[in-house]
């Protein structure tokens, strides 16, 4: 389970002054569910998602992961986390199964526990024809793999998704999504953060749609539309962020 | 870690091929500046038997018809030492030559260095000639004689002048620059490929990455400086052609020299790679890590260079010496390859090595556990 209590992340930049990167989010994702985070390029969801995979600490609120507080137990949050962006992130000299064999031993894994995970990954996602290769003469697609096997290696209850399908072509992306499917059938506690309505459709249970670091609108996608009387997801998001703009250019008026 | 071209030219390959080519070419330098043949000797036209002395000891001599032709081979670089005889004796009986030579053409002063020793033996020949002739004893010309005897100092076997001139300096160096070639990579590096996010979402601790990356950092450092020990093992041992002159008074690498260059190296390398880890830590991106390390290249440097002369001045048996970071680890080396280790400037070398370690260190972990040097992109 994830929980977000008027998280906040302020930074001091010398020429914009204090930037409000995230400012009070609450949000809350409920295993077996996908919560979708919406919103356009700079709207803070991946300081959120940084914040929650304690890579940052929020300047303000508090966040739990699985029962742990992000800020005071950053390590057992990380345990109970898996995170996967479009970025691989492979280390291009390590053979995949060395890589998720690293990681594996990076997540605590004994060696017995490892191995036991490390072929069930390989299986499910078909890595085994290119597991002895090196990372750096993989395909996208198959980097693509081993990234979310190295997501899921530890069996983590709770998993992250920064724009996974960015710049993938429309096979990978269904792999991409067909796995996060498979992860929420499973009992995991998915947050999904994209800019592709479609993808939210498809996936997400509820969705918060972000602007300028706060939160504008939550529901599932029916409820979205519902709210704000539009016809289509798209309009719908563009409504809800128009809203908060007005709002303030109301207020610097 | 050894799958990167980079990790094994610069620990292996290049400090190892570094001392076989450098060991090679001042060693074919040495031993053929050595050789008369090598010479070349411009004498003006003469009968003067003293030419075909010289072609006896195998100068290459050269004839010219005359000293202006001399002096303008001279100018132009193409001759070292222009030799003109005397007709006739003087009426004292002493035949003089003359040597035209560029006294700042190092080369000169070599020939002229080997003309005049094929001299004075000629005039000590001479000299016992007539000595023996008047039945007067060779002593009655050396009333004071000086007689050197050498003091062994320290363990037998020291190193020779080139050895203790380039080890201590290359071992350091390349403390340094084995580390340098690969550190920009390994957190700002990083930092690019997005790699670093995703160990920093696994459990371990912040801290224990940066030692992980520490203590890696720390063996390819001490790996590339051993491996320059190596290669000039290798080149002593191997008997490369033209290096037989430069291991003449053998490598100076003893069991004890060895441990005392390791421990005065540990706490060096581990302040090297701290700094390095810190610069990277810091640095965006790896060009920009490349561009402080360009900076600190300095820092490192002079100090080593100058361990290169400090032997050549009272300063090497100095205590100060052993205060200065670097300095102190190349001149302990020194001493250690001439077997005459000083243990209690090897123990202060350790503690003042080990300081601005902990210190460098102390700033890799601070930066690395501070979000905003690590987001930095």
């Amino acid at each position: 389970m994830v929980r977000t209590i008027d998280v906040a992340k302020h930074f001091t930049d010398a020429k914009r002054g204090v930037v409000k990167a995230v400012d009070g989010v609450t949000m809350e994702a409920m295993p077996g569910s996908i919560v979708g985070l919406l919103g356009v390029n700079g709207a803070g969801k991946t300081t959120l998602l940084r914040i929650l995979s304690t890579v940052i600490k929020p300047t303000h609120g508090r966040a739990e992961i699985a029962g742990h507080d992000v800020a005071t137990h950053p390590e057992l949050v990380r345990a109970n986390i898996g995170f996967m962006s479009n970025s691989t992130a492979l280390y291009g000299r390590l053979t995949a199964r060395e890589m998720l064999e690293y990681f594996g031993g990076l997540y605590g894994l004994r060696k017995v526990e490892l191995k036991k995970n490390l072929d069930e990954v390989i299986d499910r996602l078909q890595i085994g024809p290119f597991a002895d290769g090196l990372c750096d003469k993989l395909s996208t697609g198959q980097k693509q793999r081993v990234s979310i096997a190295r997501t899921i290696l530890h069996n983590p209850p709770v998993l992250f998704f920064d724009e996974p399908t960015a710049g993938l072509d429309v096979v990978t992306s269904q792999t991409v999504m067909e796995f996060i499917e498979g992860a929420r059938d499973a009992g995991k506690t998915v947050v999904y953060c994209t800019h592709i309505m479609s993808e939210v459709e498809r996936l997400c249970d509820q969705v918060y749609v972000i602007n300028e670091g706060r939160i504008m609108g939550v529901g599932s996608v029916q409820d979205l539309k519902h709210q704000t009387s539009e016809q289509s997801l798209e309009k719908a998001f563009l409504r809800l962020v128009r809203y908060q703009s007005e709002g303030l250019e109301a207020v610097k008026a | 870690m050894f799958r990167d071209k980079r990790v094994r030219s610069s620990v292996f390959f290049g400090p190892l091929f570094l001392m076989v080519l450098i060991s090679f070419l001042v060693g074919s330098v040495v031993s053929n500046l050595g050789k008369p043949e090598n010479q070349k000797l411009h004498v003006v036209r003469s009968d003067n038997p003293l030419v075909e002395r010289l072609r006896n000891n195998r100068f290459n001599v050269i004839e010219i018809p005359s000293v202006v032709e001399g002096e303008r081979l001279i100018r132009k670089g193409e001759a070292r030492v222009v030799l003109q005889f005397e007709e006739a004796p003087s009426g004292s009986g002493q035949q003089t030559t003359t040597a035209y030579f560029d006294p700042k053409h190092q080369l000169s002063e070599v020939a002229l260095g080997m003309v005049s020793r094929v001299f004075q033996e000629e005039n000590r020949k001479s000299l016992k000639t007539v000595l023996d002739q008047k039945g007067i004893p060779e002593t009655a010309i050396e009333p004071i004689k000086l007689s050197r005897k050498e003091v062994v100092v320290g363990e037998k076997g020291g190193a020779g002048a080139f050895i203790v001139g380039m080890l201590p300096y290359l071992i350091v160096i390349w403390a340094f620059f084995g580390g340098m070639s690969i550190v920009s990579d390994l957190v700002a590096g990083e930092k690019e490929k997005n790699t670093l996010e995703t160990l920093l979402i696994t459990p371990v601790k912040r801290t224990q990455i940066v030692f992980g990356k520490f203590v890696a950092l720390s063996v390819i450092c001490l790996l590339s400086s051993l491996s320059s020990v190596v290669g000039i093992i290798a080149v002593g041992a191997l008997s490369l052609p033209g290096a037989g002159e430069l291991f003449k008074g053998g490598t100076g690498i003893t069991p004890t020299s060895f441990l005392i260059i390791l421990a005065v190296l540990l706490p060096t390398v581990a302040f090297f790679a701290s700094i390095l880890l810190a610069i990277s830590t810091y640095a965006k991106n790896p060009r920009e890590a490349q561009s402080h390390l360009g900076l600190v290249n300095f820092l490192v440097l002079t100090p080593a260079v100058a361990s290169q002369f400090i032997g050549l001045t009272d300063a090497a048996n100095a205590m100060w010496v052993n205060f200065v970071p670097v300095l102190n680890t190349s001149n302990n080396i020194r001493t250690a390859l001439l077997g005459k280790p000083d243990l209690l400037a090897v123990f202060v070398t350790i503690v003042v090595s080990t300081v601005p370690a902990l210190i460098a260190l102390w700033v890799a972990v601070w930066l690395f556990n501070r979000e905003q040097v690590l987001t930095r992109v």
